[in-house]
């Protein structure tokens, strides 16, 4: 049913929702949307308009294993509704043993880019399967992407990676995304099992626990920034992060690893021996170069920050007899790089940090264009630490 | 608007009738597009009256007409339909037939124009056309009285029975009163193409091995069997799409612009298109076409038997249910473009499509920004969402140099305030009108036959395939993707 509401600028505003329980109903239903005569909205001076165009630059399918995940991502999806119109389809799954059915709430949501401007309006479309059909998402998603389009695949909590539904949805998708830093545990078992996925040409993954990072990877490249110190980014010789954690629990360590596997993708290492829990806690492991071995350590301390946060990333570098120690730290809302070379006063420089939010996130991921081969290579690097390719459990 | 006249419709009471025929002529007549002096003849074997058989095309109105029926059309489109009972086989009942018809005229001012629609099976077509013959109902008379037989495919299993099928036709009928219907044709997008492609100055120059990398095209299907079990099990999927459906849809992209928009003209050149494509050795069939058939899986979110499964579907079946094949034309405007030609059953989704896929830029001048621009891409939806988008690559807004691609779409369902018709309802008006542009020519028949034929030969002389190879809800099995991709390409996801 069209929803005779009056948008303003810059506001998202529900113009239509209707419901359908198969897909050929929902696909009546979009082609309503969009030929309807009826679906016009009363403008400023009162007088009718004509809900003008259907935007989308590309399909979004959110998996959401709880509703309100669902509703959680909607929100953020909305927010990016204007710069990233796209078809969404919110798709879960419930009663895996009862019999099967597949409920769907069609809903546009329009915003007047300018007060002069037509409406421009995208979909939204809550999926909700039971039974067996909700072990076979693939099969509901399939036949609503819209063609042409790029999809971007967005598996919030925890993926089931290496498993059926996932490579299923993901052989459907130009771009996953996933947050490694909020999955259950310490993360390095789904780590792991990404490893399958960063190997496949045709799908790019955006990890928001890596993007995440981004400010303090260019802190710590700013280390090497200066002329008389950037030779000895090629002789590091050892690297730990420090991270928080609470007592008790498990922290979730995918951010810290992050920092070693980055730095080990981007300096040519490879990984010699993944990641072993350490008897006092945290993990270590062993990467190298040629011949030369570069020991890597996660190191726990107990913190008020969320478990998993990085709290310091250090270095040791060395070459011709000279050392360098690079110490990066968190400072509240800032990364704060102390670069000390052997025998001289440490060279400090400051760079605000601030927490992104997930609608930044979202839309840097949906703005990834082509294949951005630092992130694959950090992954991929970040996967052989977990333990891929070796027996993972 | 045709003259008026007689539709005499054999197979009255079949399933083409009622969900296809009968919603079109509806459609035509609540459009004023039929003339006030129209009647309906239905032929079919089963004991209906005048009457009740306009019971049952009230009822088939209802399930299957695109507009709800109104009332007030209805019933006077009703008021033009006439049953008559007739065994194809019964030469009184056509000499019967040949009266009705004869009292139509002198009644309903129909002045001898008749159109004679086979929707009957197969093998009743050389029966039903041998008896109009013998009745003298093809017979079109001087000032006045046309008269035109429409066929629906399949034209024949294999180029020896087309080459028959044909050659019975004639015996009866002149080529230019034979209208053979494969309705992909009537589709709104399929005409749109020779408008696309003749109608616009800046596509054409483009269109050949110069600037065209490949072309891909596909019919692909959600559904299963829907009750045709036996019927597929004899036709299966290269005689039921790749000979006429995907086979016209190359002709119409590959064609030379004909001298003249006139059917003959049009078909020449469709002719010239397939005599073109190279023949299929058994060698070339084994490298360049694929056969699937499809087993259990999930289907627009339900699960789905295998075809094996399927009612009426022998469980060691070898019908294909998927092929797909790589074409080339030899001539100088497609040497060396291939053309992958792809259709299925229980796909993940029903979608119909041309693709053209350009080639590279000649100098790839941003292939050190973020992303390399993708080739140019035209791709022509025949189904659903009717449409043509152009895929390009545009800088992405900001201070960068990033370059995404993006696409140029146009759809019919927003472009354009009105519905677009359904494919019978352009075919049936055409026939009636004299226009046999978008009717399938006996040599057209054979020249597609000629290419479908060795490939179904060929598989009747290889081992058993170790068929199912795709589950429902796939694009199809692993050796289709090797097909395109041993050449460096992919299947297009749509």
């Amino acid at each position: 049913m069209a929803i005779e509401t009056t948008a303003a600028p810059g506001i998202p505003v529900l113009r239509w929702s209707s419901r359908a329980r198969t897909i050929p109903d929902i696909e009546a239903e979009l082609g309503r949307i969009w030929s309807s005569t009826n679906l016009t909205v009363p403008g400023p001076e009162g007088e009718e308009r004509h809900v003008a165009a259907r935007t989308s630059v590309l399909n979004l399918v959110v998996v959401a294993t709880r509703p309100e995940i669902g509703e959680h991502a909607a929100a953020i999806v909305s927010q990016l509704a204007g710069r990233h119109p796209s078809r969404t389809l919110i798709v879960s799954s419930a009663d895996p043993d009862g019999p099967s059915w597949l409920d769907a709430r069609i809903q546009a949501h329009c915003m007047l880019p300018r007060a002069d401007a037509a409406e421009t309006c995208a979909e939204l479309i809550y999926l909700a399967a039971g039974g067996e059909s909700g072990r076979h998402l693939q099969a509901i998603v399939a036949p609503l992407l819209v063609h042409d389009l790029p999809v971007t695949l967005w598996w919030p909590g925890d993926p089931p990676l290496g498993g059926r539904a996932m490579r299923e949805l993901a052989a459907l998708a130009d771009v996953l995304i996933v947050d490694g830093s909020s999955w259950s545990g310490d993360g390095l078992d789904r780590l792991a099992r990404l490893a399958d996925l960063v190997d496949d040409p045709r799908l790019e993954i955006v990890d928001f626990g890596l993007l995440r990072q981004s400010r303090w990877r260019e802190a710590i490249a700013s280390a090497f920034d200066l002329p008389e110190l950037q030779p000895f980014v090629r002789s590091i010789r050892s690297m730990s992060v420090t991270y928080g954690s609470h007592a008790g629990g498990t922290a979730n360590v995918v951010k810290p690893v992050y920092h070693v596997s980055w730095l080990a993708s981007r300096l040519g290492l490879t990984v010699r021996e993944p990641l072993v829990p350490e008897s006092g806690g945290g993990y270590r492991a062993t990467l190298r170069s040629g011949t030369r071995v570069v020991p890597a350590a996660l190191r726990p301390v107990e913190s008020t920050l969320p478990a998993g946060t990085t709290l310091a990333v250090e270095l040791v570098a060395e070459r011709r007899g000279g050392g360098l120690r690079v110490e990066v730290t968190a400072d509240g809302e800032a990364v704060v790089v102390r670069a000390t070379p052997d025998g001289e006063r440490p060279i400090e420089r400051r760079f605000a940090a601030a927490r992104r939010t997930e609608v930044e996130l979202l839309a840097e991921a949906i703005e990834t264009v082509g294949s951005d081969r630092v992130a694959r290579g950090a992954l991929r690097a970040a996967a052989e630490l977990a333990g891929a390719g070796s027996a993972v459990g | 608007m045709p003259d008026p006249h007689a539709f005499v419709l054999f197979g009255a009471t079949g399933d083409l009738a009622s969900r296809r025929v009968f919603p079109a002529l509806y459609q035509l007549w609540r459009t004023d597009l039929l003339p006030h002096e129209f009647r309906v003849v239905a032929v079919g074997r089963r004991p209906y009256d005048d009457a009740t058989f306009r019971e049952e095309v009230r009822a088939a109105l209802d399930r299957h007409s695109r507009v709800a029926p109104e009332s007030s059309r209805v019933e006077p489109f009703l008021e033009r339909v006439e049953y008559q009972r007739a065994d194809f086989a019964d030469d009184a009942a056509f000499d019967r037939l040949a009266a009705r018809l004869d009292a139509i005229d002198a009644a309903h001012g129909t002045a001898g124009d008749r159109l004679y629609y086979l929707a009957t099976q197969p093998t009743a077509f050389p029966v039903v056309v041998g008896q109009l013959g013998r009745c003298g109902l093809d017979h079109e008379t001087h000032g006045g009285g046309w008269r035109r037989v429409v066929v629906e495919k399949p034209f024949g299993r294999d180029l020896d029975s087309a080459h028959r099928l044909n050659r019975e036709v004639a015996k009866v009928f002149r080529e230019s009163q034979v209208y053979r219907i494969d309705h992909y044709l009537g589709k709104e997008t399929v005409r749109n193409l020779l408008v696309f492609r003749f109608g616009n100055g800046i596509f054409e120059p483009l269109w050949n091995r110069r600037y065209v990398d490949h072309v891909q095209i596909t019919v692909a299907e959600s559904l299963g069997m829907e009750g045709r079990g036996a019927f597929y099990e004899e036709t299966g999927a290269a005689r039921d799409i790749l000979q006429n459906h995907l086979l016209q849809l190359l002709t119409l992209v590959a064609m030379e612009p004909p001298a003249t928009f006139e059917a003959d003209a049009l078909r020449d050149e469709k002719v010239k298109v397939l005599r073109a494509v190279g023949d299929f050795t058994p060698e070339r069939v084994g490298r360049d076409v694929v056969r699937g058939q499809y087993g259990a899986g999930w289907v627009e979110a339900r699960a789905v038997a295998g075809y094996r499964d399927e009612a009426e579907v022998d469980p060691e079946s070898e019908t294909e249910t998927f092929v797909a094949a790589r074409l080339e034309i030899d001539d100088w405007r497609w040497s060396g473009v291939p053309f992958y030609l792809r259709t299925g059953k229980r796909l993940p989704k029903r979608a119909s499509e041309i693709a053209i896929q350009f080639r590279e830029v000649p100098h790839r001048l941003f292939r050190g920004t973020a992303a390399d621009p993708e080739p140019n891409l035209l791709a022509i939806r025949v189904q659903p969402d009717e449409g043509i988008l152009l895929r390009f690559g545009s800088k992405v807004p900001g201070l960068g140099l990033d370059i995404r691609t993006v696409t140029m779409d146009f759809t019919y369902g927003s472009a354009f305030a009105t519905d677009s018709p359904d494919a019978y309802e352009t075919l049936i008006l055409d026939a009636m009108l004299g226009d046999a542009s978008l009717f399938t020519r006996a040599d057209e028949v054979e020249a597609a036959w000629r290419i479908a034929t060795p490939i179904i030969d060929r598989w009747l002389n290889l081992p058993a395939p170790t068929f199912p190879d795709y589950a429902a809800g796939t694009w199809g099995p692993p050796a289709a993707d090797a097909l395109i991709e041993r050449d460096g390409r992919r299947w297009r996801r749509i």
